[in-house]
């Protein structure tokens, strides 16, 4: 039997007739979830976590990470072989030089590319981390990955996690929004699913387009008055039927359900429109104009699903596979990004939700300093690598103004400071406050956890 | 197989030499030492170079000596309460809390042997004296296995209760029980106990246990409701209805088995029955991970166990067949090929960025785990890095039950037609498939226009005619001379060219999908992969190329790092497991893995089987982890019932329909779902374990679909054959989706209703694309092996059920059925065959009463309501961002189905009566007694 948790997974209890504007305002308990034992780090600030995942490996070297030394090295072949690696980096290859420009961004100096004109003043709330290594050179496997800890898909979501632990502060609301691109990632929606936890920590997509949850509209032709007379004579039957059978507590359940619907048919649509915002707050996230609108929006969103109460909100902005043409497609990918997320941090700051929300930027692998020779002619971009990236982080009781780690002189790999990704999960799950080794499930014969064996804590990235 | 040798090494007294033992000794030999061993060693002592802390644990002197923390008060001789080796167990310590992962925690006796030892002295005897007191002390049992990684594992011991599943099975004796009352009434446990079935017998000792009297029996109009929707996963039809009630009348227990025999004989019992195997085994139509490439003939494996269910194949057959048909047929009949398929089901691919090896490994672990879950219930993929936590399944099982897997390879066989097999429909498939491979040539063609003229604009700029690059080349141009890379100025451009490519290479090999090709594998040499792009050839000479592999246990189950070779075999603890011998050679390695299952003195297999058929007749297993026989899978609740199920099942040779038969006659199938005194029940049996009463359930969303479209007589029932598309929220079908470097072709409904509107096993089931309405009514994903489904009660259920365009379509048509079938009949006849439909029983007055005037009432509403037809749209044009450029950009695809797509009846096509009676009837289809099965 389900409990009034989640406004889309599972009603059962009453939730009487509460608005549901009330539904949405934040409430002051917290319900505690079944990973509970694992809440063991008091002092941890982030209460959320807003997680940009930038779907596809944005290249290190072109956005935050420098490499003075590809200049000497530009177009330079060289060959590449061995047993580990794929068909993709064998043969000849060419190192290619970054075509950005890079300064040293706020007191702290932190390195970005001159296209971060809006991200650069927030360079003194974030911790770039350049010691991060995962295990795949593949896209769905290293999405799956850095989504579930789980390379091989099936288990669940960071964000499912998280709110398996720390429970839900609205109970109204789902505690793991998921903000997709309208093209669902590679790998899909087992990207944010529950895996072997219960159903109701499945990620919710909230659809950029059309309606925010399939079918959550009546067909039209059929007014709110029409489906109420239909819904009133469903009652009828199933409270007759209910009384037959009054030990089955799950139909009781299930009745319930369809009031609760009917109620989100209209609230749902309201929750997730930002018209009510001011024009400036608008404008600051590059709402209305372009290239910003699109993930702009969807970071605002995230800002008013945060003060609601939602735990794990995460964001996708996709295509940085750049394996072709990086000035051409980084060049334009940036630019989506960077005002929104400057708006983001800037937003959550003023609104003093920043220390409480760690915000999370990394894709699923870094890109290598150099490339084959694809279609003919040179391609200046960039392949996989998974020994290499830069992920940062803002807010939430991060070691903010700091870099951490570093790659070697091209790039190619982290030499200082090297973590796994799993160290990376855990450190995360420590600053919601969380232990991971004491976030487990039972399931097919083990305890899974999400980083799956267990590590260590990176303490350079906590303040 | 040979009869199981005594396999428990039951302890034995051995008469010790030496000086007298004492109490720390033996805390030590008995609990200290092998603790340290499970819990502490692997940071503390395996690795010398890596200690945790600098602490090493494996002598005493350098426990004495201690580590970064807590110095010489990690271990205080004789003060044990005081030592922060004992502290750090009571996880008291923050920060400090020992073994750091909370599920590793050591109880409060554990933590105490610690302390008491460390109270005693802290003695550490030498080896041979820890076996020594072993030998004589310790509790538990131990079991023989080949070689674990390490002597204290291997020399571990074992709750006797945990190995229940490697006990022989023995038919137990069926209980004798009286017809004396049990509980608060003067009910029998068992009604008639001298003719009752044994299964009654046996639940009714637990009954008699937990002093509860069972339910009566469910009314007969209950009953063929629950026997057809179990069997065949549909409702009864009225008449079906009708008839069993008269024969009921006339003799009960003759109506009842006519029944259960002719379920059993409808076509639709192999459909039924064959989805929960394709839900163990993981079942899908496409590959999974960056392409999810269609696999386009699974489909004839998923007839296959649809036709095994329905022959009551005896299941040792089909064991042996899924596991090594190639092998076993001499004639490489395309059965067999089909059959082991199986082997394949998990998600796989191959890309040019997939390193081979471990590609490889992926099937080699996938296969060996899913062999030990589907048919022994054994998670053995936790046995991987390291050996079984809790089960005594070594390190060297996992490789050796994989080894046998090492000359296995894939191939996509071309075979016959079974003439079983249903082709129909392929043809307009295929000219439709057609279609798509035409635009999309259309779509190349038009690139390469445009490439041509930016070719020849890019040379005009530079003042020279060629039109082409290929033109310029032959006029000696190089190097500088020729533009590099693409030439395209804008997104959709760039973008098209993957797109296309991959749809050609895709659509080329969906083809495979009308021909006669078997998803199977052969044994040979391993190959180096190419990109799976295509179909998988048989290699002539399956030994020419590559090399044979050599199975090793892999160092953290890394396929680098590979250890110990090991030989194929079989689990060691299961009796006969540790002499079973498979063959080295290429061949036959599966044959003799596939015996060994399917013989009758596997402790497992029977045992396997027959838990998971009790699971989907009553709703619980009696062993509760179907999946996972081990120490921490569910104990049976009854298990001496399981063991006379699965006793039973080998002597009626391997047949499910008999077990079918003998569980349905029992009279716990048959009890009512509401007990006369539900508090006693819920007291006395606060687990529900003692089918005290019948447990309904909620139908399964294959089920609920088909239901909704037998109801509304728009079900084809057609069995078998290349997979349906039925109708997909249209929102979610055409969500462009990613796939490596691209997006994927829509998802298009088959254009006739008779097509699409089949029974929802035969849906093509896409990996990176599930069908909502079957996902939110809980359709497991076929990633991990399913062995219970979740039945969630969620609210997008209702979204789904309520709103949908489906959902709306079936209530119109069942309207328009009814309708017609009572065409000039009174409104209250009407009424009566929607409820008789729909439940199948009579309404009541009130409720024909109450139908009635809701009925009336909706024609108001729907007089005033007006309803557009529905747009399909033929061409839609897709937005996304372009990782060439990084911009977005926009292509059209043509969805041609729509063209010639024959839409299920409509509201704006009937009148105002039918569309207010299709909304009695969309409330019939939400109700709980359409969707629960008593």
């Amino acid at each position: 039997m389900n409990t009034r948790r989640d406004f889309i997974y599972g009603l059962g209890s009453s939730i009487g007739s509460i608005a549901f504007s009330s539904m949405l305002a934040r409430q002051a308990s917290a319900y505690p979830g079944p990973g509970a034992q694992a809440l063991h780090f008091p002092e941890a600030k982030a209460k959320h976590c807003i997680f940009l995942y930038m779907e596809g490996g944005p290249s290190h070297v072109d956005t935050f990470d420098p490499k003075p030394k590809l200049k000497e090295l530009h177009m330079k072949e060289f060959t590449r072989s061995g047993e580990q690696q794929s068909a993709m980096s064998s043969g000849k290859r060419y190192y290619v030089q970054s075509p950005f420009d890079f300064i040293k961004a706020g007191e702290s100096g932190a390195d970005m590319c001159t296209l971060w004109e809006n991200l650069k003043d927030c360079a003194d709330d974030m911790c770039f981390y350049r010691g991060m290594q995962v295990d795949s050179v593949n896209h769905p496997t290293a999405n799956y990955q850095a989504n579930t800890g789980n390379q091989f898909g099936g288990d669940p979501g960071i964000g499912a996690w998280v709110n398996y632990g720390l429970g839900s502060e609205n109970e109204d609301l789902p505690g793991f929004i998921v903000l997709p691109e309208l093209a669902h990632p590679q790998g899909g929606a087992a990207n944010w699913g529950n895996g072997y936890l219960p159903t109701n920590y499945q990620g919710t997509p909230l659809r950029p387009t059309g309606s925010p949850i399939l079918d959550i509209q009546p067909p039209k032709g059929i007014t709110p008055e029409h489906q109420r007379k239909n819904l009133d004579f469903l009652a009828k039957l199933n409270q007759r039927h209910a009384s037959w059978h009054p030990e089955h507590e799950d139909l009781v359940a299930r009745m319930k359900n369809y009031e609760l619907a009917y109620r989100m048919q209209t609230e749902v649509p309201e929750a997730v429109n930002i018209d009510g915002e001011t024009e400036k707050t608008k404008e600051m996230y590059g709402i209305g104009s372009e290239p910003t609108d699109e993930f702009g929006r969807r970071c605002l969103l995230a800002r008013k699903m945060v003060e609601k109460g939602v735990r794990f909100v995460q964001l996708y902005a996709s295509s940085w596979d750049s394996h072709d043409y990086i000035e051409k497609a980084h060049g334009s990918l940036i630019p989506r990004v960077d005002k929104p997320i400057a708006a983001l941090l800037k937003d959550l700051k003023e609104r003093g939700l920043l220390d409480e929300t760690l915000v999370v930027w990394m894709g699923e692998f870094g890109r290598t300093p150099d490339n084959g020779v694809r279609g003919g002619g040179k391609a200046y971009g960039r392949d996989h690598n998974p020994e290499a990236m830069t992920v940062w982080m803002a807010g939430g009781g991060c070691n903010a103004g700091h870099t951490i780690g570093a790659t070697d002189e091209i790039g190619a790999k982290a030499v200082d400071k090297v973590h796994h990704i799993r160290d990376f999960h855990i450190t995360l799950l420590r600053m919601l406050g969380l232990d991971d080794n004491k976030l487990t499930c039972f399931h097919a014969g083990r305890f899974k956890q999400l980083s799956q064996f267990g590590g260590t804590v990176i303490d350079d990235l906590l303040a | 197989m040979k009869l199981p040798s005594l396999y428990l090494a039951l302890f034995f007294p051995v008469i010790l030499v030496g000086e007298e033992i004492s109490e720390g000794e033996k805390l030590f030999a008995l609990h200290v030492k092998p603790l340290f061993a499970e819990k502490c060693n692997a940071c503390h002592g395996d690795e010398p170079d890596k200690l945790k802390g600098d602490f090493d644990m494996r002598t005493r002197e350098a426990i004495l000596r201690g580590g970064e923390y807590f110095a010489d008060e990690v271990l205080i001789p004789g003060k044990g309460a005081e030592s922060y080796l004992y502290l750090t167990t009571t996880r008291t310590e923050e920060d400090y809390e020992m073994p750091p992962k909370a599920a590793d925690a050591l109880t409060e006796q554990e933590q105490w042997y610690i302390r008491d030892w460390i109270t005693e002295g802290a003695p550490w005897p030498d080896d041979e004296r820890v076996e020594q007191i072993q030998e004589k002390y310790a509790e538990g049992v131990r079991v023989t296995t080949s070689k674990a990684l390490s002597d204290d594992w291997q020399n571990r011991r074992y709750q006797p209760e945990d190995l229940w599943a490697y006990q022989p099975l023995v038919r137990p004796k069926v209980p004798k029980l009286d017809s004396t009352g049990s509980g608060s009434t003067s009910n029998p446990v068992v009604a008639n106990p001298v003719a009752a079935n044994p299964i009654d017998l046996f639940i009714g000792r637990k009954l008699q246990e937990l002093d509860l009297a069972p339910a009566g029996e469910a009314e007969p109009r209950l009953l063929i409701r629950r026997a057809t929707f179990d069997l065949l996963g549909l409702p009864p039809q009225p008449a079906e209805v009708n008839a069993f009630l008269a024969a009921w009348e006339q003799d009960k227990e003759k109506a009842w088995i006519d029944l259960i025999d002719r379920l059993l004989e409808s076509p639709h019992y192999g459909e039924q029955w064959g989805r929960h195997w394709l839900d163990v085994v993981r079942y899908a139509d496409s590959s999974g991970y960056a392409n999810d490439y269609e696999r386009p003939n699974t489909w004839r494996y998923r007839d296959y166990v649809i036709r095994s269910f329905n022959e009551d194949k005896p299941y040792d057959q089909f064991v042996r067949e899924q596991i090594a048909g190639d092998e076993i047929t001499k004639r490489k009949d395309a059965e067999a090929l089909i059959a082991t398929g199986f082997l394949r089901m998990g998600a796989w691919e191959h890309t040019g960025m997939s390193v081979a090896k471990v590609t490889r490994q992926l099937f080699l672990d996938d296969v060996t785990d899913s062999v030990g879950q589907v048919f022994l219930a054994h998670a053995l993929q936790c046995a991987k890095c390291h050996d079984h936590k809790f089960d005594p399944v070594p390190t060297r099982d996992f490789y050796s039950m994989q080894a046998i897997f090492a000359t296995t390879q894939f191939a996509e066989v071309e075979t016959e037609w079974l003439p079983e097999e249903n082709r129909n429909g392929m043809e307009q498939d295929k000219s439709f498939h057609l279609k798509r491979i035409e635009d999309n040539k259309d779509r190349m063609a038009m690139l390469k226009e445009r490439q041509q003229f930016y070719e020849a604009k890019w040379f005009q700029k530079r003042g020279l005619s060629y039109q082409s690059i290929a033109e310029a080349k032959k006029a000696g141009l190089k190097g500088d001379e020729l533009p590099e890379g693409r030439l395209f100025e804008k997104p959709e451009e760039f973008a098209l060219g993957p797109i296309s490519k991959k749809w050609s290479n895709r659509f080329s090999w969906e083809m495979d999908r009308y021909r006669p090709v078997a998803f199977t594998v052969y044994n040979g040499k391993t190959r180096k992969p190419r990109g799976n792009y295509g179909r998988i050839d048989m290699p002539k000479d399956p030994m020419k190329e590559g090399a044979l592999e050599q199975t090793a246990i892999l160092g953290g189950g890394d396929p680098f790092s590979p250890t110990d070779p090991v030989k194929p075999g079989v689990l060691s603890a299961v009796p006969g497991g540790l002499e079973y011998e498979i063959p080295e050679t290429v061949g036959g390695r599966r044959t003799a893995l596939a015996n060994w299952i399917s013989d009758p003195d596997n402790t497992l297999t029977a045992r396997v089987m027959m838990n998971r058929v009790w699971q989907y007749h009553f709703g619980k297993a009696i062993a509760g982890n179907p999946n996972n026989f081990g120490a921490t899978g569910k104990k049976p609740t009854h298990p001496e019932l399981l063991d006379w199920l699965a006793a039973e099942f080998v002597e009626q040779g391997w047949s499910v329909k008999a077990m079918h038969r003998i569980i349905m006659q029992s009279q716990a199938y048959r009890r009512s779902p509401n007990h006369p005194y539900p508090g006693g029940v819920k007291e006395k049996d606060p687990q529900g374990i003692s089918y005290a009463v019948f447990t309904p359930r909620r139908l399964a969303a294959e089920e609920l679909r088909d239901s909704m479209l037998f109801v509304s007589g728009e079900l084809n029932r057609e069995a078998g054959g290349i997979p349906i598309r039925p109708d997909m929220n249209m929102e979610a079908a055409l969500q462009p989706r990613m796939i490596m470097g691209t997006f994927a072709p829509s998802y298009v409904p088959n254009p006739r209703p008779q097509q699409r509107n089949r029974r929802t096993i035969y849906a093509h089931k896409t990996r990176g694309q599930r069908d909502p309405f079957l996902e939110v009514f809980n359709q497991p994903g076929p990633d991990l092996s399913c062995e219970f489904r979740d039945t969630s009660n969620v609210t997008p259920q209702v979204f789904t059920l309520l709103n949908s365009e489906e959902s709306l379509d079936r209530a119109i048509a069942f309207a328009a059925r009814v309708l017609e079938e009572r065409e000039g009949k009174s409104d209250e006849e009407v009424v009566y065959r929607a409820f008789k439909l729909a439940y199948g029983r009579a309404p009541l007055e009130e409720e024909v009463a109450g139908a009635v005037a809701h009925w009336q009432a909706m024609i108001e509403v729907q007089e005033k309501a007006s309803f557009e037809p529905r747009v399909y749209p033929t061409e839609i044009t897709r937005r996304a961002n372009d990782e060439r450029t990084g911009e977005p950009f926009s292509f059209d695809e043509r969805l041609r189905v729509y063209e010639e797509y024959v839409h299920d009846l409509q509201p704006h096509e009937v009148d105002a009566r039918t569309r207010a009676f299709a909304d009695l009837c969309l409330v019939l289809l939400n109700s709980n007694e359409f969707v629960y099965v008593y």
